[in-house]
């Protein structure tokens, strides 16, 4: 796609999609919001930039090793969170012995395994827009 | 109240006049747009029942991430649908469709009225959780601590659906993607 303002727009919007699903990922124990949700907006700017640039452009900054690596990594840091409140002694997934109190256990707790949410589904999409963006269903290719 | 039902009444009509809309319309494209504009009601929706975090949820995940990978995936189907002829089957599915809406509508006579405080909803361990969730956990967002520490396994099972059906789709398609990615077919249109 050749159209230096859709380019330019998507530029100057890039940084601040990823911000704001940023606050989501960390505001959602304070307002709405958290994993899932926040994991898709961050997502939706790659893929708005793979759209207007190119999937292969995405790919430099998005390489899919590191899409594969955080898609594994997310999924990883949930399950660890809670065998880590298992080595110290508390049942699974209940987070109370990860913070100096019980409360600060909970918070810590619940902030990783939000992230852990969010990097499993903002990769997911990320590799799945990869995957149908470049798939040809059957199809040869124009060239 | 009265306003309540208006709102409410604009939106399922909106809503059914989408989903007719959705049934007749043969291209693709505004099939999968239709769609994400039936996602976005339905957040509007959750809103008017409270529900902000299934609503934040509904759009950003139904109508905006979903519409682009519906997209995405049927950029490479025919543009439009096939006209189908009229046959008995059809008389089969037209049965089976309002005998399910009619159960459905009968047993919706039996739900409890929404927002009623002696709702069984209500009354089991809501209780337990939203006092939990101020003196045990120390976050003001009910859904979050209910979400991520009271049904922390329901979560996990959740996150690694999303991780499982990820890495189907990339066995599925990944090999194939690394092949046909050498000549980008996109670049060159």
């Amino acid at each position: 796609m050749d159209n230096i303002i859709l380019k330019v727009c998507t530029k100057v919007l890039f940084t601040p999609i990823i911000l704001f699903g940023l606050y989501v990922q960390f505001h959602g124990d304070f307002g709405p919001g958290g994993g899932f949700q926040a994991g898709v907006i961050v997502a939706a700017a790659f893929i708005l930039y793979a759209m207007v640039f190119s999937v292969e452009d995405c790919k430099v900054i998005m390489p899919p090793k590191l899409n594969f690596f955080l898609l594994a990594l997310g999924a990883f840091l949930y399950g660890f969170v809670g065998i880590v409140g298992l080595i110290l002694g508390d049942p699974y997934l209940s987070y109370d012995v990860l913070g100096s109190s019980k409360e600060a256990g909970q918070h810590i707790g619940i902030l990783l395994v939000e992230f852990g949410v969010g990097l499993t589904v903002c990769n997911v999409m990320i590799s799945l827009f990869y995957s149908f963006a470049n798939f040809n269903f059957g199809k040869k290719n124009n060239d | 109240m009265i306003g309540e039902i208006i709102i409410n009444a604009f939106l399922v009509t909106l809503m059914l006049t989408i989903a007719v809309f959705i049934i007749n319309t043969r291209k693709v494209i505004s099939t999968i747009l239709l769609a994400g504009t039936y996602s976005l009601v339905a957040a509007l929706m959750f809103v008017s029942l409270d529900a902000v975090d299934v609503a934040f949820t509904e759009a950003s995940v139904g109508a905006g991430i979903s519409t682009i990978l519906f997209l995405a995936a049927l950029s490479n189907l025919p543009k439009e649908e096939t006209e189908e002829k009229f046959n008995i089957k059809h008389i089969y599915a037209i049965c089976t469709c309002t005998l399910v809406a009619g159960l459905l509508i009968w047993a919706s006579y039996d739900l409890p009225l929404v927002g009623q405080l002696e709702n069984p909803v209500h009354q089991h361990l809501a209780q337990d959780f939203i006092e939990g969730s101020r003196n045990h956990i120390g976050i003001p967002n009910v859904v979050t601590s209910i979400l991520a520490s009271y049904r922390g396994y329901d979560t996990f099972g959740e996150t690694v659906v999303i991780y499982t059906a990820g890495i189907a789709v990339l066995v599925l398609l990944y090999d194939k993607v690394s092949n046909s990615s050498k000549p980008n077919p996109r670049k060159n249109k």
